[in-house]
């Protein structure tokens, strides 16, 4: 869902007069985007979706003081990073998934690559959600939200040297964690 | 083959080197396995980042109503920014038309007086323009006490009639600018905050 520039910073200023429906197509808008970050954040869909909606409360609160030299959608980013780690430390236990709770097969090859492909992606998901906060921020805003470096360096507030840094260390630390699934892949395409 | 470009490849991943630096990297990366394979891990590993999607919003109509459910009432804030928005500007306005007070009432006494000394004023207009005071205290003092004679006692009394006349000028001003600068630093230091404070809050 997308909505030009023009028309975004008209409703942002309806929205900073209080106009609650020029807010409501700002959501609409904004939603998906941010529910990826704060899913990619912590892993769980009904915790993400929890700090996706905490996101857009509190940027309802701070929208008088928002400044149109920051993109909106990089202001939200921001908010919903805190947000998403507000609520982990306030449900402590997300990571990770046991790869055990996937159903079942019975054998049938069909349900049986379903759920190898579930587990290669939980498997993925748990070395995402395992590294450092810092770091998978920046991860999470560079991989899924395709972010530039300036712009994951002003949503963040680091500088750019910071932003290379930690993707460099997140992924040579997903590179050790996920050398095996890496290998396969590689086997796979030669 | 040394000077390999690992530390760069992320960067040339993200397509964020340009110029000389791409080219380098272009360059090594013909000539180098160990680098090219580095590079094929890396992509491989974002292709592998790329199969865990976060789900879709199944309604984006429910989500909209519960965020608007749980919004609440706005804190009437603004008005009082607004306010206080309007004084603030008013504050280099009051000091321009301070110094433009000043500056007229400054020239236009040193008009009167000049003409006052031509004899241009009838006496009525004359009676209202004070008479130069004996404006060298300092110095008479000095003269009479033997400290300075001569030359010297010229010279200072030109001097303090100089510093008499110019420098409640300079005092004037120079206080107008203080302010005035005072004011653009303390509207910077503001402006400053409300960006660092969007990029933080949250």
């Amino acid at each position: 869902m997308t909505v030009s520039t023009a028309n975004e910073a008209q409703l942002i200023a309806q929205a900073q007069k209080g106009n609650r429906n020029a807010f409501s197509e700002l959501v609409r808008v904004h939603a998906q985007g941010v529910l990826n970050v704060v899913y990619h954040m912590c892993g769980d869909m009904l915790i993400a979706e929890d700090a996706a909606q905490e996101t857009f409360i509190r940027a309802w609160q701070k929208l008088p003081s928002y400044r149109p030299q920051t993109p909106l959608r990089n202001w939200l980013y921001r908010i919903a990073f805190n947000a998403g780690m507000d609520m982990i430390r306030k449900n402590k236990r997300i990571l990770p998934d046991d790869i055990n709770d996937l159903p079942l097969t019975d054998g049938q090859p069909g349900l049986e690559m379903l759920v190898a492909q579930q587990e290669k992606t939980k498997l993925v998901q748990n070395a995402i959600l395992s590294l450092p906060d810092a770091s998978r921020a920046v991860l999470v805003l560079r991989e899924y939200e395709g972010l530039s470096y300036q712009e994951i360096s002003s949503t963040l507030d680091i500088p750019v040297g910071t932003v290379m840094s930690r993707l460099n260390y997140a992924r040579n630390l997903l590179k050790s964690k996920l050398k095996p699934q890496l290998s396969l892949l590689e086997a796979e395409h030669v | 083959m040394s000077n390999h470009v690992t530390e760069w490849l992320n960067a040339y991943l993200d397509g964020e080197l340009k110029g000389r630096q791409l080219h380098q990297v272009e360059e090594h990366l013909a000539s180098c396995e160990a680098c090219q394979t580095e590079l094929d891990t890396l992509q491989g590993l974002s292709s592998l980042l790329q199969e865990v999607h976060a789900p879709t919003l199944v309604s984006h109509e429910r989500f909209v109503s519960q965020v608007n459910l749980r919004l609440p009432e706005r804190r009437a804030k603004e008005t009082k920014d607004s306010s206080i928005g309007f004084g603030w500007w008013l504050i280099p306005v009051g000091l321009l038309a301070a110094w433009i007070f000043i500056s007229t009432t400054t020239i236009v006494s040193d008009m009167v007086t000049v003409a006052n000394n031509f004899g241009l004023l009838d006496q009525t207009t004359a009676s209202f323009v004070s008479s130069p005071a004996n404006t060298n205290e300092w110095t008479a003092t000095l003269g009479q006490v033997g400290v300075l004679n001569g030359k010297g006692l010229q010279w200072a009394e030109r001097s303090e009639s100089y510093t008499r006349d110019v420098l409640p000028q300079f005092v004037w001003q120079g206080a107008i600018a203080f302010l005035y600068l005072a004011w653009i630093a303390i509207s910077w230091a503001r402006h400053t905050r409300q960006v660092n404070g969007q990029l933080l809050e949250g």
